[in-house]
């Protein structure tokens, strides 16, 4: 038995494409791992002195989950998408894939993470050259790529929903 | 959270029903977009580009400023009119 697919009516709800259905995933992915990350490490700064803190095993640990979760979680969030509208027998075709609108809200979100990103390695570099610990420089670098990544998805999250 | 407003309206709803009834999806398909971003401009939350906005005019077989209106500094020094002033 085959069902015949229709073209969405404007009463129908409205899904969101891929694109942004990947911004929320990253978003929450971003939240997770880098509360998990300060969950471990904030008790051992707290506990010992800052030399001693192990801190790089947590954090490949934390980049790797982020990357192998938002890669994932994109994939499951389209094919849920595409599921979703087959239940209903909405034909998919025209709504889960990006256009020009999902290209510009990305570069919108992009330039205003890599603000963050920019700014924080001017706190890196004077860090360096006064010879912080190692601990202070690696968690700076991760600390502004935490804050320019939840920047750069509240940017497209607010740019989808309220505008551009 | 209310819509951002944007200076460019459109009547593109209105000129949709006038064509038809041609839906959200099939303006969509024919433009090569989303009907997300077919919503978003009729909402004025996403203001299209110069390309689009002359291939949607030409959609409706109506003229650039027939579908697009701009409230810009012109237009209010000048009582209603888009054109600018001849040198």
């Amino acid at each position: 038995m085959t069902h015949e697919m229709r073209s969405p009516g404007d009463d129908d709800p409205v899904i969101m494409t891929a694109e942004e259905r990947s911004v929320w995933v990253y978003l929450a992915v971003v939240i997770i791992t880098s509360t998990a990350y300060y969950a471990v490490i904030i008790p051992r700064v707290l506990s010992q002195p800052i030399e001693d803190v192990s801190w790089i095993t947590p954090m490949l640990w934390t980049l790797g989950f982020s990357i192998v979760g938002t890669i994932v979680g994109s994939i499951v969030g389209a094919i849920g998408g595409a599921i979703g509208l087959a239940i209903r027998g909405i034909d998919p075709k025209g709504q889960l894939e990006g256009d020009m609108r999902d290209k510009d809200i990305k570069r919108l979100g992009d330039r205003r993470g890599a603000m963050i990103a920019s700014t924080a390695m001017f706190g890196v570099l004077v860090l360096a050259m006064i010879g912080a610990d190692l601990f202070w420089i690696g968690n700076l670098v991760f600390l502004a790529g935490t804050i320019g990544a939840f920047v750069e998805t509240m940017t497209k999250i607010v740019a989808y929903r309220r505008g551009m | 959270m209310p819509p951002k407003p944007t200076k460019v309206t459109n009547r593109i709803r209105a000129l949709r029903f006038e064509s038809g009834e041609m839906t959200q999806a099939d303006m969509a398909e024919r433009l090569g977009v989303t009907r997300q971003t077919v919503i978003a401009i009729e909402q004025g939350k996403y203001s299209p580009s110069l390309e689009m906005a002359f291939e949607i005019a030409r959609l409706f077989k109506r003229p650039l400023d027939d579908v697009f209106h701009y409230a810009g500094p012109f237009q209010q020094a000048e009582g209603g009119s888009d054109d600018q002033p001849s040198s």
